[in-house]
């Protein structure tokens, strides 16, 4: 019976709860898409601030860390101290060991760089290609070279590179031509062996690069692990990168919060208005339910039970419009998809069901109501 | 017979107004009782303190033993819900409801809801054929059998009608006091509040009331004592 009441009250009151219903949905639908966005923006983020390359630079103690200053620095690692890097980063993180030289290329000097050419990809999606990128680091056959040295040394792609070193020469295939915007465009790029070879520097690299998913946490995670495994060299979070995503997504996540208390505030007080009225209108159901022996408990226990189902009703409804919300703003914002949490669900559910608990507060003046005065038509 | 009320020397005032002054008199098990008198005599206060719907200032009011006066809020919410059952002239449904239903309610605030006994009151009343209806689909008379149904289907020790036919025309009318005419040779205890002397005359006995005091207790059969007496 208790149910039975409780649709009845639904169905008997469906004009005026369908106010306070499309609040809830309008409230719930607008939470799940925040809260949809609050989960995968740091995914989105990271992998926006990705693009912009290395996060993490490991370096000789003591010595510069970039790139374009790496052929004058005269400190060099040995591979063999890297070897614990793959194991305190997580699986799948772009990085590559780097080493410069000063050498020569058709007959003009050319800054060399030994890398994995598979890693430069993922480390750089900023990077344009002309061309092919070298799929395999064994691959010591093919090179990439920047732009503005293309154009120096009048090279296309599948021209052959000779770059010389001292005495010593190596031979590769242009695979594709690179579009930095930066240094790199003046740079040409080999497999890491083969150049290593090339300047007798067989084992020794000048610096390595890493680009760590999961945002500045997961950063800085990784660049303390790596400290601690990796004592006798440097590792540097690059903070211009880290420290920016780490304050968008802070920002980003108080204008998320504040827009969802402020929202549910506002569903709270439009469920309050209508839940104003219709304690009004229930004040001679509630005289009679009183005067045929009903006690406030039983009687106030239906209301909330209608406010709950309302409100859980509103939260599915929301929830589910929310991760299409998400989902839309994912595109727009992004420019990809951010798919729904599962666990988003409940939470707009369980939230839009107290939301509307809270909202139904002018109910409880139906405790004061007299069932002699009701019944007497006052 | 055991007494079913007893009254003794009751008061009931709104700040000073005395709506009842000082009224006594018994109910045996299975009177029908009507309770007569102009507006604002104190015929529904005294209705209202009977059914655990007001409280007394002074004096006892007593229900099947249980001195009403005496209960708190959550005593009295039992007492409507085991001792009572009510009429009202306006009928009282909850509009929301089926007929079934609103019979179910009483059930359900009194213990546990029984769907085929609530069906069997209301086929009772004549109204098999209209469980599912709500009130506004419903005629006057047939709310009203409705409430009596809803009334009682928890088998109260008094039934409690509030000008039971004051909003019903002549055929309901006669459906209604037949039905009340059929508990009452059942065995049960009614007190009805009545303007009409034709539908007071069908009671036991008759009380009247004026400015709050009893004035007349009058038979059927029409041995009237002095007015202004207690009894």
């Amino acid at each position: 019976m208790f149910w039975r009441l409780v649709f009845q009250l639904l169905r008997g009151s469906r004009a005026r709860l369908t106010v306070a219903i499309l609040a809830l949905v309008s409230g719930a639908a607008v939470i799940s898409g925040l809260l949809n966005l609050d989960f995968g923006v740091e995914y989105q983020l990271t992998q926006q601030f990705r693009t912009l390359g290395a996060n993490i630079v490991i370096a000789p103690r003591a010595a510069p860390s970039l790139p374009e200053s790496g052929p004058s620095n005269p400190a060099l690692m040995n591979e063999a101290e890297l070897s614990q890097v793959q194991a305190n980063i997580p699986p799948r993180t772009p990085y590559s060991p780097f080493t410069y030289v000063v050498a020569r290329a058709e007959g003009n000097p050319v800054v060399a760089v030994g890398a994995w050419l598979d890693q430069l990809q993922a480390l750089n999606p900023t990077w344009k290609m002309e061309g092919n990128w070298v799929a395999s680091r064994d691959d010591s056959a093919a090179c990439l070279i920047g732009r503005n040295a293309s154009r120096q040394l009048h090279l296309a792609t599948g021209s052959a590179l000779r770059v010389q070193y001292l005495n010593q020469t190596a031979e590769c295939r242009v695979s594709g031509i690179l579009d930095a915007g930066a240094a790199d465009d003046n740079q040409v790029f080999m497999n890491l062996r083969a150049l290593q070879s090339l300047a007798g520097l067989g084992g020794k690299v000048s610096l390595v690069q890493l680009s760590v998913n999961g945002g500045p946490a997961a950063a800085a995670t990784a660049a303390s692990q790596l400290t601690n495994a990796l004592p006798e060299v440097e590792v540097r979070p690059i903070r211009e990168v880290t420290d920016a995503e780490g304050h968008l997504l802070g920002r980003i996540r108080l204008l998320i919060v504040s827009m969802i208390v402020l929202i549910l505030i506002l569903t709270a007080l439009c469920v309050l208005a209508t839940m104003a009225a219709l304690a009004m209108e229930r004040r001679a159901d509630v005289g009679l339910m009183k005067a045929l022996g009903g006690s406030i408990g039983r009687i106030a226990g239906i209301f909330i039970a209608e406010v709950g189902v309302l409100g859980a009703l509103g939260g599915i409804i929301g929830a589910a419009l929310g991760a299409g919300l998400s989902y839309w703003m994912g595109l727009r914002v992004f420019e990809a998809a951010i798919p729904p949490r599962w666990e988003v669900f409940p939470i707009t559910v369980l939230t839009m069901t107290v939301v509307a608990m809270a909202g139904a507060l002018p109910l409880r003046a139906l405790g004061a109501v007299k069932p002699a005065s009701i019944l007497r038509g006052e | 017979m055991p007494t079913v009320v007893q009254i003794e020397n009751l008061r009931k005032e709104f700040g000073k107004v005395c709506a009842l002054d000082g009224v006594s008199f018994r109910i045996e098990a299975g009177e029908w009782i009507a309770i007569m008198g102009p507006s604002g005599s104190g015929k529904t206060t005294l209705i209202n303190i009977l059914g655990g719907l007001d409280t007394p200032t002074s004096g006892a009011a007593i229900v099947d033993g249980v001195d009403v006066g005496r209960l708190d809020e959550s005593g009295l919410t039992r007492f409507r819900a085991e001792k009572i059952g009510f009429v009202f002239q306006q009928f009282h449904l909850v509009p929301y409801l089926t007929a079934l239903e609103n019979v179910m309610l009483a059930q359900y605030f009194h213990s546990t809801t029984d769907e085929k006994e609530a069906q069997q009151a209301l086929e009772r009343v004549g109204l098999g054929d209209r469980i599912e209806h709500l009130p506004t689909q419903l005629s006057g008379g047939e709310q009203q059998r409705v409430a009596v149904a809803r009334a009682l289907i928890n088998h109260p020790k008094l039934i409690l009608a509030d000008e039971p036919t004051g909003n019903l025309d002549e055929a309901n009318e006669k459906i209604v006091l037949d039905l009340l005419r059929e508990l009452h040779a059942e065995g049960r205890t009614i007190l009805m509040v009545t303007h009409a002397s034709s539908i007071g005359a069908l009671a036991d006995r008759r009380i009247d009331f004026s400015h709050g005091r009893l004035v007349t207790k009058v038979s059927p059969a029409g041995s009237a004592p002095a007015p202004g007496s207690k009894t």
